[in-house]
């Protein structure tokens, strides 16, 4: 049994801060959306909660930012290898093949994590794409709808407030999707809880292969 | 003792009287009574304490035509055994009225009335004979006529008190005061020099409808010497003489020399004619009163002025004849009257809803006058209950809303900060309320709203003034702070400008007439507009336009936002707006030139509609404008979701003999 330390302290505060936020951030969307048909506390306590989160997860997103950069890991962990694009296909084809088929006849992962290479391809792009872009935009729409008045050069920027709303709530679906995919495929480690262990020791366990 | 000094009094005259010559002529029953009466001292007081004289000189009396009368033909109640007896008259008047009937025993009613003037007065009773022919000494009426001039002749009997009631009902007096007439610059005329179809054998009976008849007959006289030709040499009194009769400026018998009037105050000069009931027609037929009210414009505002400084044309040499095609034409023009001083005020008026309205041809819209009034032009008033009455007195609907506010109470209560009408909507340049940005005037009491709103209508973390303001924009005061129905109204604008699009704007994009444009907008004409049919219209003019629609959460009833009421009754409550299940209306606003704007029954679901992302791009409500279809998405993509792990549970349970068999086969 092998220990790879894989999630540094900072990446591991950031991911459940992140972790926690999201789900509440969703849940009160959800309240402040359906405010006729859920009842999981008043308009108004869920508009505070998703604010007061918001900006604490828009903090969150820059001590991300802010560690990859400095760390000078950013580069490595997210951006696939676009100078070896056949490469890096192959590789992504194989891993959905893994998922999709492998894992079910009993195959071994073809990616073995390491600090310098974390993601396999398909999280590799995944995440490139989440906090890369999709998160950011969130935080955006988020701050033009949080006070229209104060962002409205943004608003207008990115085709006026209904934009803002269409994208901040498509986004929302989309975490609320994501979430629960990414819960599952987080006890698809050689262990149900192998994975979520690591998030919190910073170790993940690999078999050694023979 | 009154009985003894009467019966002496006989007694003594019995003896005296036959010292006294008398001639022969007199009868014998005369001179039995002239022994007392022809004694001058001889008098009654009466009741009411005027003296009677009762002496009759029998000389006078026998040369008149009743000389050769007995006493008792007159007065045959009276007979030597019964008189004197002791009568009590009340006055003068009572005994003339009593003995008066004692004429028609010889002249009956009948030969009285053979003289029509004559039996008009024997029929009316105002006068009695003996007002105008005497008693005693009653000359022969011929000799009298001859002798007597034409204004004696007929002062005699119109220096009485006569008048004459018309079939309208108007009473004309008929007396003369011939001290006026004197005075007068006719004052040498005889009577027959005016009135020439009078003399002192014919007096021709006229038959008025009214005094207005009256009047054009009697003007008729003075034209006889006064010609149309000499009239015409000054324009404006010749254009006076074709509206008013002469008589109602100068008099009918008191007529002044123009001249003196001119000496007058300027203001006098005027007066004297316009503080007569005249009127001036208009081209339409219509009449308008151009008389002047001294005190109206003694207790007006302008009370310094000449009447000259406003009616710049007009002076006591000058009186050009206008021509107005109505009394609204009038009216408008008088407006640049007013604009010789009021410049600021007119000019605000100009960009007015009333003056767009006046211009349109509403005959209710206000201009100056309509305000203002005439002359009566007051003070601005500090009492802002009467300012406001003014506007209610057409806006009765606002008024009756405004009554039960917090505003109203304050006024009653006399607070010096309570708003009236005009606080909020200007006295002059009032603006549809669509554009008049009547929020500013409520800021402009409540300086510090953005910071009292900002105390709990804020987002964590930051309480910032901008939060408040979105809300100021999006939704109006009234919306909040009165408990009543609530609309979303969205008006078609310019999308670069945000300035309103008008219905005479879309009916030329469209290339339609004006009326037609609700059609275009509610293609099925079923009083609703669909989301399907704002979609095909903003399609249109989109392109044609670049429009937009902008919205707001405003009052559904215009009026209600004059309701206001106290802060502890206002919303507080976010999820009153911030509900998809809301019980606002939706409607379309479209404005209109100097009108109050379209407004159009919609489908609130317009708001929720996929549509609404292009067409209300910048109208957005939180949980209110939500897009529905993405509820849907929304839940799709949960079931998706859960799907995954549990598909690939599945398929992991299902192929978990496979790996059993690989692991075993190691």
């Amino acid at each position: 049994m092998k220990k790879i330390y894989l999630h540094p302290l900072p990446v591991r505060i950031w991911h459940w801060i992140n972790a926690l936020g999201f789900i509440i951030l969703i849940l009160t969307g959800a309240q402040i959306r359906f405010v006729d048909s859920m009842g999981l506390m008043s308009f108004e306590t869920a508009v505070q909660i998703h604010s007061w989160l918001g900006f604490i997860l828009l903090i969150n997103y820059f001590i991300w930012l802010l560690y990859y950069v400095l760390s000078g890991k950013l580069f490595r962990i997210y951006i696939p290898p676009f100078w070896r694009p056949v490469e890096f296909i192959k590789k992504s084809i194989k891993q959905a093949k893994y998922y999709g088929y492998g894992i079910l006849i009993g195959d071994k992962n073809p990616h073995h994590p390491s600090p310098e290479n974390k993601f396999n391809p398909m999280q590799q792009i995944s995440y490139l794409m989440i906090m890369g872009v999709l998160i950011p935009l969130q935080i955006i729409t988020g701050l033009i709808l949080w006070d229209p008045q104060l962002f409205s050069s943004l608003s207008s920027l990115i085709g006026g407030i209904q934009i803002a709303s269409l994208i901040h709530t498509v986004l929302w679906i989309f975490f609320s999707a994501f979430i629960i995919v990414h819960f599952y495929l987080a006890t698809l480690g050689h262990t149900p809880m192998a994975h979520i262990k690591a998030m919190f020791t910073g170790y993940e366990e690999e078999h050694e292969e023979h | 003792m009154r009985a003894i000094i009467i019966v002496g009094l006989v007694i003594i005259c019995f003896l005296v009287s036959y010292l006294l010559p008398l001639k022969e002529a007199v009868s014998d029953d005369t001179k039995s009574c002239l022994r007392c009466h022809g004694i001058s001292t001889l008098k009654k007081t009466t009741e009411k304490g005027d003296s009677i004289s009762l002496f009759v000189d029998g000389k006078k009396f026998e040369k008149s035509v009743h000389g050769a009368m007995d006493c008792s033909s007159c007065h045959p109640n009276i007979t030597m055994k019964n008189h004197p007896i002791p009568k009590k008259i009340y006055s003068k008047m009572d005994y003339t009225k009593e003995s008066s009937p004692n004429c028609l025993n010889c002249h009956p009613k009948d030969t009285l009335m053979k003289n029509k003037a004559h039996g008009e007065l024997v029929k009316s009773g105002q006068i009695y004979c003996s007002q105008c022919h005497g008693s005693h000494y009653i000359g022969s009426i011929k000799d009298w006529k001859n002798k007597v001039s034409f204004n004696e002749y007929c002062m005699s009997c119109h220096k009485f008190d006569l008048s004459k009631t018309l079939p309208s009902k108007e009473k004309v007096s008929l007396m003369v005061n011939e001290e006026e007439i004197k005075k007068s610059v006719h004052g040498k005329f005889q009577c027959i020099v005016c009135h020439d179809d009078f003399s002192k054998v014919k007096h021709p009976i006229y038959n008025f409808k009214d005094k207005r008849q009256y009047r054009a007959e009697m003007t008729r006289i003075c034209t006889k010497c006064h010609t149309d030709e000499m009239l015409r040499k000054n324009p404006a009194h010749y254009a006076l003489t074709k509206t008013a009769s002469c008589i109602e400026c100068h008099g009918a018998h008191g007529v002044k020399s123009a001249k003196v009037v001119k000496a007058l105050p300027e203001n006098q000069y005027c007066l004297s004619c316009h503080s007569r009931p005249l009127t001036m027609k208009m081209q339409n037929g219509e009449s308008l009163s151009v008389q002047v009210k001294e005190n109206e414009i003694l207790n007006s505002a302008h009370k310094k002025l000449k009447c000259t400084e406003c009616h710049k044309e007009f002076s006591p040499t000058q009186h050009p004849v206008r021509n107005f095609a109505s009394i609204n034409d009038y009216r408008a023009k008088a407006k640049d009257i007013c604009n010789n001083c009021h410049q600021d005020a007119v000019k605000k008026y100009d960009i007015s809803i009333h003056a767009e309205a006046y211009k349109k041809g509403n005959p209710q819209s206000p201009e100056c006058i309509k305000c203002h009034d005439y002359h009566k032009v007051t003070y601005i008033s500090k009492d802002k209950q009467a300012g406001s009455e003014l506007c209610i007195s057409c806006h009765t609907e606002s008024g009756k809303a405004f009554k039960g506010s917090v505003h109203q109470q304050a006024v009653l209560q006399g607070k010096q900060n309570a708003p009236n009408c005009v606080s909020c909507h200007n006295s002059h340049d009032v603006l549809p309320t669509n554009i008049a940005k009547l929020e500013d005037s409520c800021i402009k009491c409540h300086k510090d709203s953005k910071v009292t709103h900002s105390k709990w209508l804020w987002n964590p973390p930051i309480r910032l003034t901008s939060f408040v303001d979105i809300h100021f924009k999006s939704a109006s005061c009234a919306s909040c702070h009165t408990n009543t129905d609530k609309a979303v109204f969205l008006t078609l604008v310019e999308k670069s400008k945000g300035k309103p699009i008008k219905e005479e704007d879309i009916a030329k994009y469209l290339n339609v007439d004006v009326k037609e444009v609700r059609n275009k907008i509610d293609q099925n004409k079923d009083g609703k507009v669909q989301q399907e049919e704002l979609w095909q219209f903003m399609n249109l003019m989109k392109d044609r336009a670049k429009a937009t629609l902008s919205g707001r959460i405003d009052v559904l009833n215009a009026n209600d936002a004059h309701k206001i009421e106290s802060k502890d009754k206002a919303i507080k409550d976010c999820a009153f707006c911030h509900n998809p299940n809301s019980s606002f209306k939706a409607k379309i606003e479209i404005n209109k030139e100097g009108a109050k704007p379209v407004k159009l029954e919609t489908d609130g679901k317009v708001l929720n509609s996929a549509y609404a992302i292009p067409n209300i791009s910048d109208f957005y409500v939180l949980s209110l404008t939500k897009i529905k279809v993405l509820d849907i998405l929304f839940i799709l993509a949960l079931l998706g979701g859960i799907a995954v792990p549990i598909g690939h549970i599945t398929l992991r349970i299902l192929t978990a003999p496979i790996r059993r068999k690989r692991r075993e086969g190691k």
